[in-house]
């Protein structure tokens, strides 16, 4: 909540002119029965004309008053609500950018998307709403029960006897209500969940006629939601009719020990009509209480999912500082483990390594064997949990994340923007001429399927242009990555979905180009030709060497040649 | 009196009103499944008017005491009265709670059996049904439209009835106790029709706009934050803030002008109701003194306050209301478009196989989705008992097709496939399944546990049977050094481990269930090469004495089948084993020439 305070505080000027005028509505709507009850009492009972004509007037007026407040109030209110959803929007936008990988890993994109769309929308709706809304349920309720003693003492006590009670038992019941409404929410994702599972797997289930199986689960999470809604939506159904009888009862009260009150000559009627007239205003008020209530605590949790991120450590902050020479290309590690924080086992440990400028590297090993993390090392996407990485001699640390300006990493699903195929190759460098970015496409051997395509390197591609293969993805993320002229490039199995003979011709230009190169692969002929060749196995360099070396000297390789040997991939497209 | 419910409303997007072709056949569809609470549901109803006819006699009651009280009546006692006014209240709330009680009652018995019949019949709707529709909407569906139903039935239906009722009984009331005064308070109607329509003119235009550019910017959001490592690779963070920022200054302007036309609804509401209260009061004060009759009393008048209140209210809800039912009743008609979908033709085929040698003979066998795409055309071959049939081809070439055929995922259009001697059209599916094991390329696993997805393969298994399942598929080992083994949790379709190790249990499974007939789509993304081995020594062992179909896409696999079918458009173009295809020269060979990995 402290956060939203902080943000709304920017505003503060515009926030207090919103509540101002929604003070002066309530003023208003208090005011409305005094002039009621003088009407009555001063006007028809004591049949004076020119009273209900000035007080008719008055009550016009007013009214008028009360219209022009509210209305204004919207285009403040407005502004404070929506200025400080920008503000929370840009801040984390800011703050995502400024957040390493591994951080990023920890929050996930699903999750992120949620906080910068509805969570600020929700607080939003709750600024909106409190500044015109909701506050003035809870200021009517105090002021109307102060007006009604300064218009009658005895009527006004019963009053301020019943509201406690309704309180008491109104926020019993929706608090009940709510944490019932949580469990409901639960029972919903297990149906929905096994909804889902069924037509994911529904293939399986046929086959496996499964189908009075999975009638029996869903019948039994069906079964508990429904029991669960009943007992959730009676206790918030209930509460109404407890609040209006309670209310009511009251009435009743008011009535009788107005009438008592009358008799003795202590009240005018006037004055009993106002003080019911407050109490029908208050219980329609009422409602609005459990629109409050849920609004604060949604908007609560928002506000702590907002926070989490805002208040995480930029820990990978860009500094826009005086580049350094080109990197050269040489890359070291020494005694390199890395582990995920709060996980036992190192993904990597104790790793040494020596490349030289322009030297092909190739990395083999099981999935989960660390290759992709050694890969992510390299361009400092995460830092080394002990041991020290040099590029071109220089600690890794005092390179910072400056070392990326010349080391590009491929990823095995090419990760393309939507936009241009141009764009697109163009993305990390904005001024490439277009003759650069054929000659990449080319380098790529992207740039013949580009031609076949209608608009050439203008075409679009992703959510609404054209779909790409996965091989052709693949190229398109090579091309881009070319693009940036890297002194270290860095593929990540980005070759996978390439036929052998493109795949070699892309290797070829990639050798030509003279940079060091790391090459992830599960097969071996990708990298056959390279100057060193890293066997991984759960984290530590089973074996390196060449393809020669290797196939003599550990066994665990020639296993793999061999079987690889007969193993290619038949048929693809 | 009525407690205002939801009153104040917030400033997100107005109901639109869905688009739906039939309503009246839908509603009474909804209503067929009430079909056992009918008779409560009319209870609800009649409880619905005594509450709203109560609601009514409140403020009319308190009115008469005011009037008792001041004298200007007294034909009835004020204890009387207050008696009355206790017991209409009393009344009122248990009327009121009831109704709601009763109604909850029906709704979720109602969606209860909805889902219930939705689900079964879900799982008994052909392959072809959900390869026709898009699974984000079927889901939605099955999820979201139930779900609004539900919502609507427990509240919408009363309080639209309830609506309708207070709105023509304060009327009556009203113009019983004074029509000038009914009038006057009806002077505000014409004018709330009409700024409602100015407003709402407005937001509608707004609201619009901003979910447009929401929808833009989350797409732009998508992108950049699962591109989020490009963009730290490519140092293109300060370039992508301060395209957000364009995005997100946009979203603000017309953020705020749709919030503020929205924030001008309940501002008239309110002071349309400050209005008539003016007019009651000043111009019912101004009749009370002019007609020496006494037309109107101060009662009335503080009766009038009250109604006028509750007769605006419903007037506004009222178009929101319907829209809410009316955005249900879409939805069920969604759900109901369902249901009626032809479930896989379960008739005419009763017979039951005991046990079966696994002779499968596909004989003329064609299939096509529709006149014009032929995808399997006259395929036939014979798979003896424990021989293994390897299906090679490009993608769309129907090997696919042929494995949907004999696990009756789709039905030949012609031609016969039998099995063991019996035409498979005469076989139940229930038989049919019992002797097939299935592996498939995206090995799909449940959010439970390692165990329960084994087990899945044979429900009345033993732990130890699931252990020795899993011995044989080669996963006993890497589930053992799992720090729950056995119990370990698999979340989001086995996240956490491997492509490699979801075969291996998926191949677990199959293997308790122990079939005749094997049928394996050979995976085709990469797993690393030390799987893969275990992956090969684990089919070996599964495929031992059964009839395996394998989908095909290495060339180890293919070269150990008895039998190669070469597919092509369609059609078997090739067939034998590896050596005589070989021998050939054709389509096969060409195909392992090109592809076979060659040393460097």
């Amino acid at each position: 909540m402290r956060t939203i305070f902080k943000y709304a505080f920017t505003y503060w000027i515009p926030m207090i002119i919103a509540l101002f005028l929604m003070i002066v509505e309530l003023v208003v709507e208090l005011v409305q029965p005094v002039i009621m009850s003088k009407i009555i009492d001063e006007g028809i009972i004591a049949e004076d004309m020119t009273t209900i004509y000035i007080y008719g007037g008055w009550l016009l007026f007013i009214t008028l008053i009360a219209f022009t407040a509210g209305i204004s109030s919207s285009f403040f209110a407005s502004h404070v609500s929506q200025g400080v959803g920008y503000d929370m929007r840009k801040d984390m936008f800011t703050k995502i950018q400024m957040l390493s990988p591994m951080k990023m890993e920890k929050f996930q994109t699903s999750s992120l998307l949620t906080r910068m769309t509805n969570d600020v929308t929700q607080i939003q709706g709750l600024l909106f709403g409190l500044m015109r809304i909701m506050l003035r349920a809870p200021l009517f309720i105090i002021f109307g029960i102060v007006m009604s003693f300064t218009i009658n003492v005895p009527l006004a006590t019963i009053l301020l006897i019943t509201l406690p009670i309704l309180f008491g038992i109104m926020f019993f019941l929706m608090i009940r209500g709510m944490r019932l409404f949580q469990s409901v929410q639960e029972k919903i994702d297990h149906v929905n969940q096994i909804i889902r599972e069924n037509l994911l797997a529904m293939k399986l289930v046929k086959a496996f006629h499964r189908l009075t199986f999975e009638n029996k689960r869903f019948q039994k999470v069906n079964n508990r939601l429904k029991d669960q809604n009943k007992k959730a939506l009676w206790v918030m159904e209930i509460v109404m009719p407890i609040v209006m009888l309670i209310m009511n009862m009251a009435m009743i009260a008011l009535l009788w020990f107005g009438s008592i009150q009358l008799e003795m000559d202590n009240a005018q009627a006037g004055e009993v009509v106002a003080v019911i007239n407050y109490a029908t205003k208050m219980l329609a008020s009422f409602g609005v209480f459990s629109f409050l209530l849920m609004n604060v605590t949604r908007g609560k949790a928002s506000a702590v999912r907002i926070n989490e991120v805002l208040e995480e450590n930029t820990d990978d902050e860009v500094k826009r500082m005086e580049h350094r020479n080109k990197i050269k290309g040489a890359v070291k590690f020494e005694n390199v483990s890395f582990r995920y924080p709060g996980l036992e086992h190192d993904v990597l440990h104790e790793i040494n390594l020596s490349v030289k400028q322009g030297e092909k590297i190739g990395i083999l090993g099981e999935t989960g064997s660390g290759k992709t993390t050694l890969l992510h090392l390299i361009p400092f996407l995460y830092p080394a949990t002990s041991g020290i990485v040099y590029i071109d001699d220089i600690k890794m640390e005092d390179w910072g994340n400056r070392v990326r300006h010349d080391i590009t990493l491929v990823p095995q699903e090419g990760f393309l923007f939507s936009g241009s195929i141009k764009e697109n190759i163009a993305w990390g460098n904005e001024h490439l001429t277009d003759n650069e970015i054929e000659k990449v496409a080319k380098e790529a051997q992207l740039d013949d399927f580009i031609q076949t395509l209608p608009n050439k390197y203008e075409t679009r591609i992703g959510q609404r242009g054209v779909n790409l293969s996965g091989g052709q993805k693949q190229r398109l993320s090579i091309a881009r990555a070319l693009a940036d002229n890297p002194s270290i490039l860095l593929l990540d199995d980005s070759t996978s979905a390439l036929d052998a003979t493109t795949e070699n011709k892309v290797l070829d230009a990639i050798r030509k180009r003279k940079c060091t190169t790391f090459i992830v692969s599960q097969k071996i002929s990708s990298v056959v030709d390279a100057d060193q060749i890293l066997v991984l196995e759960k984290g530590m360099i089973k074996g390196a060497g060449t393809h020669k070396e290797l196939l003599q000297s550990l066994s665990l390789y020639q296993e793999m040649w061999q079987s690889q040997q007969k193993d290619g991939v038949l048929i693809d497209e | 009196m009525n407690v205002q419910k939801d009153q104040p409303r917030s400033p997100h997007l107005p109901v639109k009103r869905p688009e739906i072709k039939n309503v009246k056949e839908t509603v009474l569809r909804i209503w067929s499944y009430m079909a056992t609470d009918r008779w409560l549901f009319w209870l609800v109803i009649l409880f619905v008017i005594i509450s709203s006819a109560l609601s009514l006699l409140g403020p009319y009651f308190i009115g008469t005491a005011v009037d008792v009280m001041t004298g200007s009546i007294s034909s009835y006692g004020f204890g009387q009265i207050l008696l009355i006014l206790a017991a209409v209240f009393i009344l009122q709330s248990v009327a009121l709670a009831l109704q709601n009680y009763w109604m909850i009652d029906i709704a979720q018995h109602t969606v209860y059996l909805m889902r219930k019949e939705l689900f079964a019949h879900v799982l008994k709707l052909p392959v072809l049904f959900f390869q026709r529709s898009k699974s984000g909407d079927l889901m939605s569906r099955l999820t979201n439209d139930i779900e609004n139903v539900s919502r609507t039935l427990n509240t919408a239906v009363i309080q639209l009835t309830t609506s309708v009722l207070t709105l023509a009984g304060t009327l009556i009331v009203m113009f019983w106790l004074s029509p000038l005064l009914t009038w006057m308070t009806l002077t505000i109607v014409p004018i709330m029709f009409f700024g409602m329509k100015w407003i709402t003119n407005r937001t509608g235009k707004y609201f619009k706009k901003q979910q447009s550019e929401l929808g833009e910017m989350n797409g732009f959001l998508e992108e950049t934050l699962s591109g989020h490592t490009m963009v730290k690779l490519f140092h293109q963070e300060h370039r992508v803030i301060d395209q957000y920022q364009k995005h997100n200054e946009q979203l603000r302007e017309v953020g705020y002008w749709a919030q503020v036309y929205s924030g001008f609804i309940p501002k008239l509401m309110n002071s349309l109701n400050n209005f008539s209260f003016a007019i009651i009061v000043g111009i019912g004060g101004w009749i009370a003194l002019s007609t020496n009759a006494a037309t109107i009393s101060i009662g009335v008048i503080v009766t009038f306050t009250v109604y006028a209140r509750q007769f605006t209210r419903p007037l506004n809800d009222l178009a929101n209301q319907f829209n809410t039912i009316l955005s249900a009743v879409a939805g069920a008609e969604r759900v109901f478009t369902i249901l009626d979908e032809k479930e896989e033709e379960m008739h005419d085929r009763k017979k039951r196989l005991e046990k079966i040698d696994g002779d499968v003979v596909f004989k003329q066998v064609s299939f096509a989705y529709n006149e014009e795409e032929t995808v399997l055309d006259q395929i036939s071959f014979h798979a003896k008992p424990g021989q293994t049939i390897a299906l090679v081809g490009p993608t769309g070439a129907g090997k696919t097709t042929v494995i949907s055929l004999l696990t009756r995922f789709y039905v030949e259009q012609s031609g016969s496939i039998y099995l063991d001697g019996t035409d498979m059209k005469q076989i139940s599916n229930e038989s049919l399944r019992d002797h097939l094991g299935i592996v498939l390329q995206d090995a799909y696993l449940f959010d439970t546990t390692i165990r329960e997805n084994i087990r899945y393969g044979k429900l009345d298994a033993s732990d130890d049977e699931v252990e020795n399942a899993a011995k044989m598929a080669n996963a006993h080992s890497f589930i053992e050094q799992l720090p729950a083994k056995y119990d370990t949790l698999l979340e989001g379709n086995g996240h956490g481990i491997s492509q490699g190790q979801r075969q291996l249990i998926s191949i677990a499974r199959a293997m308790l269930r122990n079939p005749s007939i094997l049928i394996l789509d050979e995976a085709t993304s990469s797993i690393d090469t030390i799987t893969e081995l275990k992956i090969t020594d684990a089919l070996n062992r599964l495929m031992d004495g059964k009839t395996s179909f394998i989908i095909a896409h290495r060339l180890n696999t293919i070269e150990e089948a008895d039998l190669i079918l070469v597919l092509k458009e369609g059609q078997i173009i090739e067939r034998g084993t590896h050596h005589s295809l070989l021998q050939q020269k054709g389509f096969y060979a060409n195909l392992v020439e090109t592809q076979t990995v060659k040393e460097a």
